[in-house]
């Protein structure tokens, strides 16, 4: 299964730079916001973190992603209060997301194993 | 997919709420990331700072989440659009030109487009026009002019199946009318009793004919009054209604009101209905109009469901009559079937369409010449603005689209204006040249704008729009880059220069056609051979009561010689068949000649004093007087054309010549009436004297006064009333009115080509002007060191005139090219000798280069009084 060839600023991950494709991105955007709504911000913290700080997600890439995403009716914004009392756009996944994050799940892991398959075998 | 709609729809009427919300959410992430490096031990304008750095450029951030949007086509047209106004509203006196430019250009063509709608192309106003079909007879020839006999529409009607109506008319009976004190020829119809119901048309008042009304001739006297003469006669009173009406002389019963929407099914508006049983009072040309052999009746059908035209022709011609299968040539022999189209088939109308047609579009290509040179100019200037957006990343498809954008809105602009413009236009057109016959008689015509003509007008002027911004679009945005800019222009304005010759050229044109034009109006009207400002016309028609011949020669020779006893009349004269310039033909020839040797000329049975009336000058021997009676031997007279024809070698005097199978001797010859134009060849013509044709019932009147004829009018009908009240007096008009209506293709065309090329030179000198005056902005600092080097103002003036006025030479040169070439094409509509053409071509290239020099000297005299100081600090 081909992801397609990115277009704009890819994500990296800090320390040797690996060139992800796009719809990578997506697809953890879509598991950060799979238990709560969150903000842009604690989405990319989220994917820091969580990665073992591998992953690091430009900001470039991430807003752009976040309003693809939204257009395609995979998430959807609303505007709340945040912890220290600022206004920001929560993004939180919908029924459709939902089910787009299980297939595009699903087809990685398919991916991953394959290519395991293949680097393992002498 | 929902979603994705009304998320493009919040994005783009929301957009300063959704640019603001983007605006705060990637505010809010750099305050975190800010915030995230204070905490961890960073200085705040350090922390500031590597945030800055790592998030990138806001704006280029920000672009992607618009593109990631998805709405960015619509939004940059949105932006496109209002940047194009702002431009606009910029450069108002640019604008301004350019819109009023495409605006006469565009009213042009949509005037001509509405004309040629109307008159050619459009279906009838009625429900479901294209079931409604024209149903005609053919004589010979595959041109359908055949009427048919009224016991043939019977025999049609009775017979078809594809047809599920088929109507019968007559529409232009002469009907002499009096009713309520008024006594008037009107224009009537005489139709079937299903001719309403067919057209779906229903009664403003009363009711139409019933079946039952039409059955038996000259039995049911019913009459169906228009609109128009219900409110001017009857003054819109519902007493109307059975209320009696005289017409030719025998008493009807008014039964109903028609419409005001509904005037008939021609151009001439039909101001009575009688049914086709009452035949035999509306038409006077046959002794029994209900015979099979007068053959009168136009038919119109409507078709049954699911069927076509040609079907109905092939059923219609197995139900012909049995006469009709071998019918010598000029009797009805088959039929056609066709769906009616505008309300002519004159190809001379034709013809005049296609002429002005292509006059408008020149015009519209020279609009969009001028444009693309005022656009060149005017972009250049802008140049700087390109080359920032190039530099600053935008696309060049982007820039020039926007450039395109202005450019298609200041057309669709002038293309709406046009179109209002276009309405008053039509306007004067229907006043002047469409509101009556070439008989006085009123006409209708319905020349609205309709929705393809809208449609086509706009499209034109978006057409244009896109020819005169594509040049300049592409030239500045490949100069964009900053070398090109400053190495511009040096002054030269080569490439505006091909197409301001190019203008001229056809300025130069257009005036000497358009001169030719106005000349060859003027001689149709005035003519050249015979004399018409002073006479008035008038038809007088016993026919229309019955009188016998005798009875209406009496009543004749006493006209004649009252009329003549009048003040202030000159003479009177008398013609027998068809109009007072123009008759009937005849095969004529020699008397020892066979049939098939005759030629065809013209003829016509005139009283004494014709030749005098119309000071048409006779060549040789006598007018046709008192001696040429019933009893004296026959006589004729003949023009130049035919005396060179049949007596090539001698002269005609006292030759006999056989016209109309009676052998005559001639004696007069009169000159050529030259009243065709160049492409129509001198009519051989033969006269022979009214008097002497004993069946002459109705005669039409020439009268020559002493001044005004139209002034003269009413006292000389008034005089005829009192020789006899009860005859029908029509057609009462002023020669030079009546060739007025002849000549409407000339005086149109002539009229539309004198706009044109007032507009083509107009806009010819704006763009010299222009060009020039951009030419000498840029050339301030070259003028300045020639005249710091000595060069006197004289020298300067005359290196701009100079510029400007090769090109006009040139253009010039090419254009009496082009006027030659446009004679010809409009050679069918001039007049007169074609010996003194070449002083219009001439007078044509002398008023455009006279033109050319005043728009050079202008800014010549600007580039002459520059301080050379000051022009030499100029950037």
């Amino acid at each position: 299964m081909l992801l397609s060839k990115p277009k704009g600023r890819p994500l990296v991950s800090e320390s040797a730079r690996i060139e992800l494709p796009q719809g990578t991105l997506d697809l953890l955007i879509l598991k950060a916001i799979a238990l709560e709504p969150q903000h842009g911000w604690a989405i990319s913290e989220r994917i820091h973190q969580i990665s073992g700080d591998v992953l690091k997600v430009q900001q470039g890439s991430l807003y752009p992603a976040l309003h693809r995403l939204e257009r395609r009716g995979w998430i959807k914004a609303s505007w709340d209060v945040s912890d220290n009392n600022r206004r920001a756009k929560y993004y939180e996944l919908t029924r459709v997301g939902r089910t787009a994050l299980g297939e595009q799940a699903a087809a990685w892991r398919s991916l991953t194993t394959a290519v395991g398959l293949l680097l393992d075998t002498p | 997919m929902l979603t994705d709609a009304l998320f493009r729809m919040r994005a783009l009427f929301r957009r300063s709420a959704v640019e603001r919300e983007l605006d705060d959410e990637l505010q809010f992430h750099v305050e975190h990331a800010i915030d995230k490096q204070v905490a961890a031990g960073v200085p705040r304008e350090e922390a500031v700072r590597r945030v800055r750095l790592e998030f990138g450029g806001v704006e280029q951030v920000k672009e992607d989440c618009r593109d990631a949007r998805g709405i960015s086509l619509l939004e940059t047209i949105l932006q496109d659009l209002r940047y194009g106004l702002r431009t606009m509203r910029r450069t108002p006196v640019f604008s301004v030109t350019a819109i009023l430019t495409i605006a006469l250009s565009t009213a042009g063509l949509a005037t001509v487009f509405t004309l040629g709608d109307t008159l050619l192309f459009r279906s009838m106003p009625v429900e479901h026009p294209e079931q409604i079909v024209a149903v005609s007879s053919t004589r010979g020839g595959p041109t359908p002019e055949g009427l048919v006999s009224h016991l043939d529409y019977l025999a049609f009607r009775a017979g078809t199946r594809t047809l599920s109506e088929l109507a019968a008319y007559y529409p232009t009976a002469p009907l002499f009318v009096t009713a309520n004190g008024n006594a008037h020829e009107l224009n009537g119809a005489v139709v079937s009793a299903n001719f309403f119901p067919l057209l779906r048309v229903t009664p403003a008042l009363g009711r139409f004919f019933r079946g039952d009304e039409d059955q038996v001739p000259d039995r049911d006297r019913v009459a169906i009054l228009s609109e128009h003469l219900w409110r001017t006669w009857f003054a819109a009173s519902p007493d109307a209604v059975g209320s009696p009406v005289k017409i030719n002389g025998t008493p009807f019963i008014v039964i109903g009101v028609a419409p005001g929407t509904f005037v008939g099914v021609g151009d001439s508006p039909i101001e009575l209905y009688i049914p086709t049983m009452t035949l035999r009072t509306g038409y006077r040309w046959c002794d029994d109009a209900l015979s099979p052999t007068c053959t009168v009746l136009a038919m119109i059908g409507r078709l049954a469901p699911e069927r076509t035209a040609d079907e109905a022709a092939a059923e219609l011609t197995t139900l012909m009559p049995p006469s009709w299968i071998n019918a010598p040539k000029g009797e009805n022999s088959g039929i056609t079937v066709v769906h009616p189209r505008g309300v002519t088939s004159d190809p001379s109308q034709i013809q005049m369409i296609r002429v002005l047609s292509g006059v408008a579009i020149v015009l519209l290509l020279v609009c969009c010449a001028n444009l693309a040179g005022l656009l060149t100019a005017q972009s250049a200037a802008r140049r700087q603005e390109f080359a920032i957006r190039l530099a600053l990343g935008a696309g060049r498809a982007r820039v020039i689209r926007q450039f395109m954008t202005e450019s298609l809105m200041l057309a669709l602009a002038g293309g709406a204006v046009g179109l209002l413009v276009s309405r008053g236009f039509v306007a004067i057109i229907t006043a002047l040249f469409y509101a009556v016959d070439a008989a006085g008689r009123p006409r209708y015509f319905d020349f609205s704008l309709t929705f393809p003509v809208i449609v086509t007008a706009l499209a034109a002027s978006v057409l244009a729009g896109c020819l005169f911004s594509v040049f300049p679009a592409f030239r500045s945005v490949r100069g964009g880059n900053g070398q090109a800019a400053s190495r511009s222009s040096t002054g030269r304005w080569s490439s505006g220069r091909w197409l301001l010759g190019a203008q001229t050229a056809i300025a130069v044109g257009l005036v000497a056609v358009a001169a030719l034009l106005a000349t060859s109006a003027n001689l149709a009207v005035n003519g050249s051979s015979f004399e018409s400002s002073h006479v008035a016309l008038m038809r007088l028609r016993p026919r229309l009561m019955k009188y016998p011949p005798e009875r209406a020669q009496l009543f004749q020779r006493e006209v004649v010689r009252r009329l003549a006893a009048v003040p202030g009349v000159e003479s009177v004269s008398m013609v027998g068949i068809g109009a007072v310039l123009g008759g009937g033909n005849t095969p004529v020839g020699l008397p020892n000649w066979t049939r098939d040797q005759r030629i065809r000329a013209g003829y016509n049975e005139i009283s004494p004093r014709y030749f005098e009336t119309l000071r048409m000058p006779m060549l040789s021997g006598r007018e046709f007087d008192d001696r040429d009676g019933l009893q004296s031997p026959r006589v004729a007279i003949v023009n130049e054309t035919l005396a060179r024809r049949l007596w090539p070698n001698r002269s005609p005097m006292g030759a006999t010549i056989v016209a109309r199978n009676v052998v005559q001797q001639v004696v007069g010859v009169v000159a050529d009436a030259r009243i065709g134009s160049r492409t129509e060849a001198v009519e051989p013509f033969v006269y022979a004297p009214f008097w002497q044709n004993p069946q002459q019932v109705d005669a039409r009147l020439a009268i020559r006064v002493a001044g005004d004829p139209a002034g003269k009018l009413p006292a000389l009908i008034s005089e005829v009333g009192r020789v006899d009240p009860d005859v029908p007096i029509a057609e009462t008009i002023t020669l030079p009115l009546q060739l007025a209506g002849w000549a409407r293709p000339v005086r149109l065309t002539a009229t539309f080509v004198v706009y044109a090329a007032g507009l083509a030179v107009l806009l010819t000198a704006i763009g010299l002007y222009g060009a020039l005056a951009f030419a000498v902005s840029r050339r301030t600092q070259e003028i300045g060191i020639r005249m710091a080097l000595g060069a006197a103002r004289a020298r300067v003036l005359a290196l701009i005139i100079g510029d400007g006025m090769t090109v006009v030479v040139a253009g010039a040169l090419a254009g009496v090219a082009l006027a030659a070439a446009g004679s010809r094409l409009v050679a069918h509509l001039l007049y007169g000798s074609a010996s003194a053409d070449w002083l219009f071509y001439v007078a044509g290239t002398v008023s455009v280069l006279v033109v050319g020099f005043a728009a050079s000297l202008m800014p010549a005299r600007r580039a002459a009084a520059v301080e050379p100081l000051v022009a030499l600090r100029h950037e």
